[in-house]
């Protein structure tokens, strides 16, 4: 699909593109958990990726957020080839350009929300009072100001997920990945967490969501849908963040 | 990342369990602490009783009579074969200044202005200048020949008045005879004044052998049952002599007594005319020569089984260090083995650690961390158990050290290159305990990691 001679193009109107991606797991025989996917994600896009148990949601997001490789393909992220890169280059481009917020919020249990937000940088090398001024920063875009000496235990779920968002910008990634990232929250702590992402895509992030829930997944522009290892639809919503309709208990109800 | 925060977050979770680390430092402290404290309290032993030789004992050579094969320190297995004829051609010997016999006197009790105190050992008959000039607090050295005597401050304190100079003593010998004698000195140290008499403080009396061991030696060669008195180093505190007693030989020397009042001496002293080595060395081949002459006395015990064993102060000392640094090295040992046990704490600790955090390392690796930097993370966390408890267990140590000098009455003497020892150890034992351990975290999976509940 991209042409060898346009990957500045490419370089500069995408974060990730994946082309004829494969990935096989050898669990006695073979199991194609992605069976030949392309994709692009452009920048400052959100998109949401839906699909079934078992359709290929958690290694399309290994690959997208350089944690895994592909068996066959090219997963080029922020331009780079995740394919072709060494496991030090890979968790190099990862640190550097990928952010992460999981379901179950993977905060350092004792470390404070400021010392969570500002790991990453840790790990890049950045100083000790520009991490900690970059965090408080993000904290307080976060509504969490008041809160950053907390330890995640004394903190509530919605909070965890605003500190995890804070951590996933800290680094300014070209991505933001988000695994289900309103599961363990309840309705009204979901709108907040989801609007907070709202605000961040408007002001540029580019942010991929995979989910399971219908009414999650719509505040994105797309709805990228997955089954058996194979792109099922693409589905395009048009301008993010507004949901079709108001969200309220019915929605939130999860599909079996 | 930058060491100093690979510390500051391995501290943290250090501190996060504080219990646990407590406990696997606790190994380590034991054993260091146990090392120190027991190579604290070894130099000290030695720098005192090396502390106690003067310079003047230094050029005394200390002989006796024994089996070649006996092992043990001064006097083991000794044998009275040098007669007083022997100790006289010896002094007359170009390479040799002094030479007198010296022999513990078997006794029952000391008495002194009416009181009688039980005093079973601690007698001790000898030449002149056994007591040197410089260790004396008052008076002056007996001379031989007369009934004379010097006592250390414990022998003359044992009376409810202190004995003094000038004052009168009686002595009675094992087998009931008494012996007077005058007070002529005191000396300024309850320690012994030669390896013969070892060199912890009891009471003792020095007299010449003339007239108090010859006229002993007589009386108990016309008794019964054999060398009673010369046969002195079973009460002199030395419990080798015991083994190394060959009949034969003890009933030559007390029929050789019987002869006549030469008394055979279990002891001698060479002095030589200084405490060069040279001149040490000389005096000794000369005595030894002169004794295993045909012209000497004791030649004719002399032979395969019996030979004269000279030496000075810092040779026997020698002989005592090489068997405390043999039971130092013993104990080091075991506390090694207790380090090695502390260290398999560490590891195992920091194995179930790595277990219970692999979620964190798949959150840390997920954020960007390399395995170098979990690896280092790890690693920090056992070299900071290792060295904290290399700390901890230094101090301990020498706090036990400092405790056991002082009680028993010690020089203290702190081994500062052990000390630099242990710290290094603790590191080495972190690393090396952790090693593993970290080796396992840094390559964890960060898909199965951040799976793993």
């Amino acid at each position: 699909m991209a042409r060898p001679d346009a990957e500045t193009e490419v370089k500069e109107a995408t974060a990730v593109s994946l082309e004829n991606v494969r990935k096989t797991y050898q669990l006695g025989e073979p199991v194609h958990a992605l069976d030949g996917v392309d994709l692009e994600i452009p920048r400052g896009s959100y998109t949401a990726i839906m699909g079934p148990s078992g359709s290929g949601k958690s290694t399309l997001m290994n690959l997208v957020g350089c944690l895994d490789t592909p068996t066959e393909g090219a997963v080029v992220v922020d331009g780079s080839n995740v394919a072709t890169l060494s496991d030090r280059e890979r968790t190099a481009l990862r640190g550097s350009t990928v952010g992460f917020v999981f379901q179950t919020f993977n905060l350092m249990p004792r470390l404070t929300a400021l010392e969570n937000v500002a790991l990453p940088q840790l790990f890049q090398g950045v100083g000790r009072d520009e991490r900690r001024e970059r965090a408080r920063e993000l904290l307080e875009r976060v509504g969490l100001g008041d809160r950053i000496d907390h330890v995640p235990n004394e903190l509530s779920g919605g909070q965890r997920q605003r500190v995890a968002l804070a951590r996933a910008l800290v680094n300014d990634p070209a991505l933001v990945l988000a695994d289900e990232p309103t599961g363990n929250l309840d309705t009204g702590t979901e709108a907040e967490v989801l609007d907070l992402f709202g605000e961040f895509h408007d002001a540029g992030t580019t942010l991929v969501v995979v989910t399971h829930e219908r009414h999650v997944a719509e505040r994105a522009e797309r709805i990228v849908h997955l089954l058996d290892g194979k792109i099922e639809r693409i589905e395009e919503l048009g301008s993010a963040g507004k949901p079709d309709e108001p969200v309220d208990g019915s929605a939130a109800t999860e599909e079996p | 990342m930058n060491p100093l925060e690979s510390l500051r977050l391995s501290w943290r979770s250090i501190r996060g369990h504080k219990l646990r680390s407590a406990l696997t430092t606790l190994g380590i402290v034991i054993g260091i602490a146990a090392v120190i404290a027991f190579v604290t309290l070894g130099a000290s032993l030695q720098a005192g009783i090396v502390g106690d030789i003067s310079p003047d004992d230094q050029r005394n050579i200390y002989g006796w009579a024994a089996d070649p094969d006996t092992e043990g320190g001064p006097l083991a297995g000794a044998q009275p074969v040098v007669s007083g004829d022997d100790l006289e051609s010896i002094e007359g010997l170009e390479a040799v200044d002094a030479a007198y016999g010296y022999a513990p006197i078997q006794s029952q009790a000391v008495s002194s202005g009416g009181e009688q105190v039980a005093q079973g050992d601690g007698v001790i008959a000898t030449g002149s200048s056994y007591v040197r000039e410089d260790t004396l607090r008052e008076g002056r050295q007996f001379e031989p020949g007369e009934r004379e005597a010097v006592l250390n401050p414990a022998a003359a304190g044992q009376f409810e008045e202190n004995v003094s100079v000038g004052d009168e003593i009686t002595i009675t010998i094992l087998g009931g005879q008494q012996a007077t004698a005058e007070v002529v000195g005191i000396t300024d140290s309850n320690e012994g004044l030669s390896p013969f008499e070892g060199f912890e403080a009891s009471p003792r009396i020095y007299v010449p052998t003339d007239p108090y061991y010859v006229e002993q030696a007589g009386a108990a060669g016309l008794g019964d049952e054999g060398p009673l008195g010369p046969d002195g180093g079973e009460d002199g505190g030395e419990p080798d002599t015991e083994d190394a007693v060959e009949a034969d030989d003890a009933d030559q020397a007390a029929q050789a007594q019987a002869d006549g009042d030469d008394a055979r001496f279990i002891a001698v002293v060479v002095e030589a005319p200084s405490a060069d080595e040279d001149d040490i060395d000389a005096a000794r081949e000369a005595a030894i020569d002169y004794l295993e002459s045909d012209d000497s006395d004791a030649s004719e015990f002399l032979g395969d089984d019996l030979a004269m064993t000279f030496q000075t102060s810092a040779e026997l000392l020698q002989q005592l260090e090489d068997v405390l640094d043999l039971l130092q090295n013993f104990i080091v040992g075991i506390a090694a083995i207790s380090l090695l046990v502390g260290s398999i704490g560490i590891a195992n600790i920091m194995l179930v650690s790595v277990t219970e955090r692999t979620r964190e390392i798949g959150i840390m690796k997920a954020v960007g961390a390399q395995n170098r930097d979990v690896l280092g993370l790890f690693l920090a966390e056992a070299v900071i158990l290792g060295v904290v408890g290399a700390i901890l267990g230094t101090a301990l140590g020498l706090a036990a050290g400092y405790l056991g000098a002082w009680y028993i009455d010690l020089p203290l003497v702190y081994p500062l290159e052990y000390v630099a020892l242990a710290i290094a150890v603790g590191v080495l034992v972190g690393i090396l305990s952790g090693l593993y351990p970290a080796w396992r975290a840094a390559r964890t999976d960060p898909i199965d990691a951040l799976r793993y509940e």
